[in-house]
């Protein structure tokens, strides 16, 4: 069992004014790769496709928070290429409203493992992910009022990137290097006041074995 | 933690083109750039945003007196293999 290894972070917060946005990265090179790409934006269009280097990458999820507006999303690509490459997320139509974008590379990955989403609920906004033996945990947030802090687990405060896309969003909060132990982690977003939400993924180590619901069970 | 600054400048007639011009660790300078921005580029697509979603104004039009802006609003751990230039004057851009 072996502890992701954190990779390079991009954070971007710019008005698409077309179809598509893209954005320059570079993924580390190492073993076991892993890229993920978190987004936020308006719900006036939809996220269509992502890739990474030229290379299609794989939507875990993209959710419409009708209340808040907005319409958040997450990509993966295990082993992408490496080094300095473009990431390029396209959309149903032209977004003039900010996007907010988070890119994290990761190396001596297992890939993506549990993720869950919980829609604005009142501060402090109180959740749970059940990881695997040293796993870490990605957070995301949006509020319409400013966001406080990202708690991974519920009482240590995670650095986050705070962008505005009409609404406020924290992007790229993730769990200390050390990972967690297996169970059930108990997680806490805030804002200043009224409701926030909270999406939780996890990212898992090397050897972690894969959870039941994505093992193939041969008859 | 870097400050990536973007050049934006109209791409054919309805699209931009963001294209990274440099880094700088200057909070000052991210300041200038970024509030630059925000009285040209950001005030005309907060004020039409709704005419823009639906074709009645155009994005060229903003840029009929003004060829490019800048922005810095995009933070990366390393400029490795981006091929960047540190940016610490905003005469530079």
């Amino acid at each position: 069992m072996a502890v992701p290894t954190k990779g390079n972070t991009t954070s971007a917060n710019q008005t698409p004014a077309a179809n598509f946005k893209t954005q320059n990265h570079t993924q580390d090179t190492g073993d076991n790769g892993l890229i993920v790409a978190q987004f936020t934006m308006s719900n006036s269009t939809s996220y269509t496709s992502a890739t990474y280097g030229g290379v299609t990458m794989t939507r875990l999820y993209t959710i419409n928070r009708s209340g808040l507006g907005q319409r958040m999303a997450f990509y993966y690509l295990e082993n992408p290429p490496t080094g300095s490459n473009t990431l390029r997320v396209n959309f149903s139509g032209p977004q003039w409203n900010p996007l907010s974008t988070h890119i994290r590379s990761f190396t001596n990955s297992g890939g993506i493992g549990n993720s869950l989403r919980s829609g604005g609920s009142a501060t402090p906004y109180n959740a749970s992910l059940t990881v695997s033996d040293d796993s870490l945990i990605m957070m995301t947030s949006c509020s319409i009022n400013a966001i406080t802090s990202q708690q991974i687990p519920t009482g240590t405060n995670q650095s986050y990137s705070q962008h505005n896309t009409n609404r406020q969003v924290a992007t790229g909060a993730i769990s200390s290097n050390a990972g967690h132990s297996a169970g059930s982690i108990a997680l806490r977003a805030t804002s200043t006041f009224g409701n926030v939400s909270l999406d939780r993924t996890e990212i898992l180590g090397i050897g972690t074995p894969v959870p039941s619901r994505r093992r193939i069970i041969m008859c | 933690m870097k400050t990536i600054i973007s050049k934006i400048e109209l791409e054919g007639t309805d699209n931009l083109k963001y294209t990274d011009v440099g880094y700088t660790t200057e909070v000052s300078l991210i300041n200038q750039i970024n509030e630059a921005y925000d009285i040209s580029l950001g005030v005309f697509l907060g004020e039409n945003r709704t005419k823009l979603e639906i074709g009645e104004v155009s994005i060229s039009t903003f840029f009929s007196g003004v060829s490019y802006v800048n922005e810095a609003r995009t933070e990366v751990e390393s400029v490795e293999g981006l091929s960047l230039i540190e940016i610490t004057n905003i005469n530079q851009l």
